[in-house]
């Protein structure tokens, strides 16, 4: 490997080391200036990578200002080849989250494929953790459910147990076998995702292990542990500015409150809820009166 | 398994919001255009199959924009024509009045425990 690929390696790694860390605008200076130098060598390959990696972690930033049809055009550009089934990913990524789950699964179909055919493990998996996610939303909860397991196999058949992306896709898993009804079999799955991100100082990824803990507990009448899991939920979906699982936290929190017969703090949590829903007044009656914990998907 | 079941509160389920859809007399494919989902997605929630965020769950109460005495009409109705005034009038009543009464009703509850239920009491300064 040469020295400048040996430079750009090193700020892709510690790129991804901030992503998981929760620091994402130093992830995109780091992926701005690996992206400088490439372009400045005249190094496509290299330019391609570091345009997927970049448009990646404005993704996580909930950000879609990038432009969606370079990652095409490297698609096509670089039909067998890392940098075309990392584009094909990222493209199912970013169709994932502008709502256009036809499109999604079909690049994450063609990520798949690719990364299959050629032998690129990472990608493999990932793709499989997009297309498991695309069944979630859908509440597919079986067919999630098996596609995580793919996901995580492919990552434990080289060997990788621990690393972040085994945590992610370990508590997905879980969090299929809780809404199966299966927290027996969910809840080891996502503590362990807690126990790594932990691990990995990736606090940023805490948010939904939490959240999917704290449902688990309601579900299963642990009220005491659905608060501190809750309250932990709340606490990251604010830090990092998530209002879904900000939402989701208020929710839980006041169902648990609720069953604990607290009804003022049940009150605070579902009047904090109704606050997102300025044009809906009578929200807060009726959370009061009408639980939603048989139809709640936490990932749709 | 089962999901929680709070005895204080009635359970969304997909069987109550088919009811209620045929009471408005919506079609599923008129619910489904109102709250943003699938026509084949709103007929797997109808049998229990399909769960969704809340944003499409407010909505879903929102379009249905029910009275709580119709909610609870399967289970809890106010039987008395005393009862359902009651429910009628507090509901006329603005939000900071309706938590008033609330906290009245609790009151009055906790005022009419027995003192030997009443926790954290020591017993000499219950007499």
């Amino acid at each position: 490997m040469s020295d400048r690929r040996k430079h750009l390696e090193f700020l892709r790694k510690t790129a991804k080391d901030a992503i998981w860390s929760g620091d994402y605008d130093r992830a995109l200076t780091l992926y701005d200036d690996g992206l400088g130098l490439a372009r400045g060598w005249k190094d496509r390959d290299l330019e391609d990578l570091f345009t997927c990696n970049r448009a990646t972690t404005l993704l996580e930033m909930d950000r879609q200002d990038f432009d969606l049809s370079r990652l095409k055009e490297i698609l096509l550009r670089n039909p067998f080849s890392f940098n075309g089934a990392l584009a094909a990913h990222t493209c199912a990524r970013a169709h994932e989250l502008r709502g256009e789950p036809s499109r999604a699964r079909f690049y994450a179909q063609t990520a798949l494929q690719k990364s299959r055919d050629l032998g690129f493990d990472d990608i493999l998996a990932s793709s499989y953790n997009v297309l498991g996610n695309l069944e979630l939303r859908e509440s597919r909860f079986e067919e999630a459910r098996d596609l995580f397991e793919e996901a995580l196999g492919h990552l434990q058949s080289r060997g990788d147990e621990t690393s972040c992306l085994a945590a992610q896709y370990a508590d997905n898993l879980g969090y299929c076998h809780i809404a199966l009804d299966h927290v027996e079999t969910g809840l080891p799955l996502v503590r362990r995702a807690v126990d790594l991100f932990e691990h990995h100082g990736a606090r940023q990824a805490l948010d939904y292990p939490c959240l999917d803990i704290c449902f688990a507990s309601v579900k299963t009448k642990q009220l005491e542990e659905a608060e501190v899991w809750g309250v932990q939920a709340l606490a990251l979906g604010k830090e990092f500015a998530r209002n879904d699982v900000v939402k989701n936290s208020h929710y839980l929190l006041a169902e648990t409150y609720s069953e604990m017969g607290k009804e003022p703090e049940a009150d605070e949590h579902y009047e904090a809820l109704a606050d997102f829903y300025p044009n809906f007044p009578a929200l807060k009656n009726y959370l009061r009166q009408i639980s939603l914990m048989d139809v709640i998907n936490l990932r749709a | 398994m089962s999901s929680s079941q709070s005895p204080r509160k009635v359970h969304l389920v997909g069987s109550r919001i088919r009811e209620l859809r045929k009471g408005r007399r919506l079609t599923q494919t008129e619910l489904s255009e109102m709250i943003g989902v699938a026509q084949s997605d709103l007929s797997r929630m109808e049998q229990g199959e399909y769960k969704v965020g809340l944003d499409t769950l407010f909505k879903i109460l929102q379009v249905f924009d029910l009275k709580m005495a119709e909610f609870f009409g399967e289970t809890e109705s106010p039987t008395t024509p005393e009862a359902r005034s009651l429910v009628a009038d507090f509901q006329t009543l603005s939000e900071e009045a309706q938590r008033e009464v609330r906290d009245f009703v609790r009151f009055k509850k906790q005022q009419e425990q027995p003192e030997d239920s009443m926790p954290g009491v020591p017993e000499d300064e219950k007499a």
